[in-house]
């Protein structure tokens, strides 16, 4: 049985290692924080239709449509599935009206018209100028509570995952990988932090998100990753029962994700090379507050119970002359036909939604270098609820 | 939506201040934060000393302690915005979330962080939840719908939802003087019904010498329990045996203390009120 290291523990690891141990192999999980500390636990909480995506990025949107349903199917219990609108609130707006409608419907996103009025009966709170509003089957999700039952699902499996233990080292022998040089973080029974070694491995996969470029680096290879953070602000109280987006070009401060007792506002996006140190600039949360406001003007007068950095795990393009551009997609990467390492793969790009599409893909590709053949069987295997995770 | 999905957090003080218009100038603080090993081996405090500006959670401080000075303190977090429940501690005495405690707000000039009490200790400011999750059944509902909609629902939507309100952060099993064996009440007088007065560990005793069959599974587990209620009537008689069972509700001395720490308004206390007035379970 191939023994298969993924390092990193965000909802991409975690669902590549139930995807892997489905397909029969062994699997080991490392994480340098606590599992999902990355990109995974701190994002919107959009369980997109693809509609943001539908009219620049229709490869991305596809992905999320299919994703959208699947995932509802899967992890009901960490949803509220409660619909999404886009909103036109000025002629722009109504402009692009026609264009995201089209857009969905080649990308097989159902959408629905409300007029003025309608809307405003679904959702009092939005802004008395909404001039048309159109239904897509976004959701809420608990990022925390989506990525676990992947993660436990996992590891009743067999899989293991370790937390709090950082990748330092690559170690390649040959051209090709060989295993992992781990450190741990936390103190051992002895008083002892930092105790190093090494862990054997036929294959491994970077799945760090935004800190892929660094992992590669430690065996000597590049990935295009492109650090894009954004700034996210929770503001108290429920201003709407379902997502809202404003109907035009996917820009900043445009999507309200409401859920339980709070609703998130975003985001921001700007470029960086060093995802550690992600600020969150006081001027970013105030235009977040008045852009979501324009759409439901509650959001102004709000108190903020939170405002939070991530950072997204982009593609990089030299082409996009604005980062919202840059496609959503995802890719993996080979590198031993690109870089001559056999054995390590990197799997970037991609949504918290597409968990279960991007590790697909990577096992897919896994199964074909192993010469194992094994189909994916994610998108039919029930998962474990998330409170299984405690119970292995 | 009603009035009462606004969350007024007990704690209005320190968690959640307005945002500052402009950037503003740092105070140099004193974090002081317990250190250990598993189990609670070699317990000690490390004071970090650094600035810290109006905007600042206790988990943003954090961040920068582990990513400039100690890449090996060992903390959970994961959402930043008191959603997954993973960021409870205690922050100077009190449970509280750490992603959503601003730190300047808390006013003092030393800042002490100590993991959450009633859990066995990992390391540094973590803590091993099985032990609250072994009392939450895996298959109990999360999402349940909201009672009525004042306004219209949109097209395939029969009734909102939403997910639960409980975090499953642990705060309240840490305030609770019962689960977390600091209780100094005087001991009970046989309580109206004729259960026997559970065994209670001594004040300051470790939690964990007392049996464990007969310990308190704590406030979290019984909020849970009466959601679970409240989705399955049908499955209520057996709910309320594991509810009103040796570990259940019958330890609950009405202290509050869950319902004055949690900071995902649940008050827990009252769910715990609302199971001991049930009867079923095999008792009363
Ligand atoms: C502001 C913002 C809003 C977003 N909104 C949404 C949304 O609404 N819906 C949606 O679906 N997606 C959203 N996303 C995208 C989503 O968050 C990410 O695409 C997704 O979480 C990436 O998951 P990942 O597992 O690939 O990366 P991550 O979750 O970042 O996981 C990578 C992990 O690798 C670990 N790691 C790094 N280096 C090492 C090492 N040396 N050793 C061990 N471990 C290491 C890190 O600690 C990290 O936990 C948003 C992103 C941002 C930034
Ligand atoms: S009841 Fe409140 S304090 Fe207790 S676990 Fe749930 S959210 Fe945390
Ligand atoms: S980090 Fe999720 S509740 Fe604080």
């Amino acid at each position: 049985m191939e023994r298969i290291a993924i390092i990193g523990g965000g909802g991409t690891a975690a669902a590549l290692a139930h995807d892997l141990i489905l397909r029969g192999f062994s699997v080991a999980i490392y994480e340098r924080g606590e599992f999902f500390s990355g990109a995974t636990g701190r994002h919107h909480g959009l369980l997109h239709s693809g509609a943001r995506y539908a009219v620049h990025d229709p490869e991305a949107a596809r992905e999320c449509i299919e994703e959208n349903m699947i995932l509802r199917r899967l992890v009901p219990q960490a949803m509220e599935q409660n619909e999404g609108l886009f909103v036109a609130l000025d002629d722009e707006d109504m402009a692009y009206r026609q264009r995201l409608k089209d857009a969905c419907a080649a990308t097989g996103i159902p959408t629905r018209d409300y007029t003025p009025e309608q809307a405003r009966h679904l959702e009092p709170g939005l802004a008395d100028g909404v001039l048309a509003a159109m239904q897509v089957p976004d959701a809420t999700f608990d990022a925390w509570r989506l990525a676990l039952p992947f993660l436990a699902t996992a590891r009743a499996g067999g899989a293991t995952a370790h937390n709090f233990t950082e990748v330092i080292g690559i170690d390649v022998q040959g051209g090709a990988v060989r295993g992992l040089r781990l450190r741990s973080l936390a103190e051992d029974a002895h008083g002892a932090r930092g105790r190093e070694w090494s862990a054997p491995a036929d294959m491994v996969v970077n799945a760090a998100g935004a800190w892929a470029g660094k992992v590669a680096a430690l065996a000597g290879v590049h990935v295009p990753i492109q650090p894009g953070p954004g700034v996210l602000v929770a503001i108290e109280g429920r201003v709407t029962n379902m997502v809202i987006n404003r109907m035009r070009k996917a820009s900043e401060g445009d999507i309200i994700v409401p859920q339980r007792r709070l609703s998130v506002l975003g985001t921001s996006m700007w470029l960086t090379d060093d995802p550690d140190h992600l600020d969150i600039p006081p001027e970013h949360v105030q235009r977040m507050v008045r852009l979501c406001s324009e759409m439901v003007p509650a959001c102004a007068g709000a108190v903020i119970r939170s405002a939070w950095s991530a950072a997204r795990p982009l593609i990089g393009n030299a082409d996009a002359t604005r980062p919202q551009e840059i496609s959503r997609t995802f890719d993996c990467y080979d590198h031993g036909t690109r870089d001559n390492v056999s054995g390590l793969l990197s799997i970037i790009g991609g949504k918290g939604m597409t968990l279960r599409a991007m590790a697909e893909k990577t096992a897919d590709i896994i199964c074909r270098l192993t010469g194992r053949d094994a189909p994916c069987r994610t998108r039919e295997t029930p998962l474990l609820p998330a409170r299984a995770f405690y119970r292995s | 939506m009603s009035d009462a999905e606004k969350t007024v957090p007990e704690s209005a003080d320190a968690a959640a201040p307005e945002s500052a218009p402009e950037r503003q100038a740092p105070r140099t603080l004193t974090v002081r934060v317990h250190r250990c090993g598993p189990g609670g081996a070699n317990a000690r405090f490390d004071d970090f000393r650094l600035p810290v500006r109006p905007e600042d959670s206790v988990l943003d401080v954090l961040d920068r302690i582990r990513v400039e000075t100690d890449p090996t303190l060992v903390y959970r977090h994961s959402c930043h915005h008191s959603s997954c429940g993973t960021c409870a501690m205690r922050i100077n005495g009190r449970e509280r979330l750490a992603c959503i405690t601003r730190m300047l707000a808390l006013g003092t000039d030393v800042v002490t962080l100590e993991p959450l009490r009633a859990l066995p200790l990992l390391g540094d400011l973590m803590v091993d939840m099985r032990p609250m999750f072994a009392h939450i059944g895996d298959d109990w509902g999360y999402v349940r719908p909201v009672e009525k909609a004042s306004t219209g629902v949109p097209h395939g939507v029969a009734r909102y939802t939403r997910l639960e309100n409980c975090i499953e952060c642990g705060a309240c099993m840490s305030a609770c003087p019962v689960s977390s064996g600091t209780d100094d009440m005087p001991p009970p007088e046989a309580r109206r019904g004729g259960h026997e007065a559970p065994a209670q560990a001594a004040p300051g005793a470790d939690v964990a010498d007392a049996p464990q069959e007969r310990m308190f599974m704590g406030p979290a587990p019984l909020a849970a329990l009466n959601r679970e209620l409240a989705r399955h009537p049908e499955q209520r008689e057996a709910l309320l045996h594991i509810g009103k069972g040796p570990q259940g509700e019958k330890h609950c001395r009405r202290h509050l203390a869950c319902s004055r720490a949690c900071p995902s308004g649940v008050y827990p206390a009252k769910d715990i009120m609302d199971i001991r007035m049930m009867h079923g379970g095999g008792k009363d």
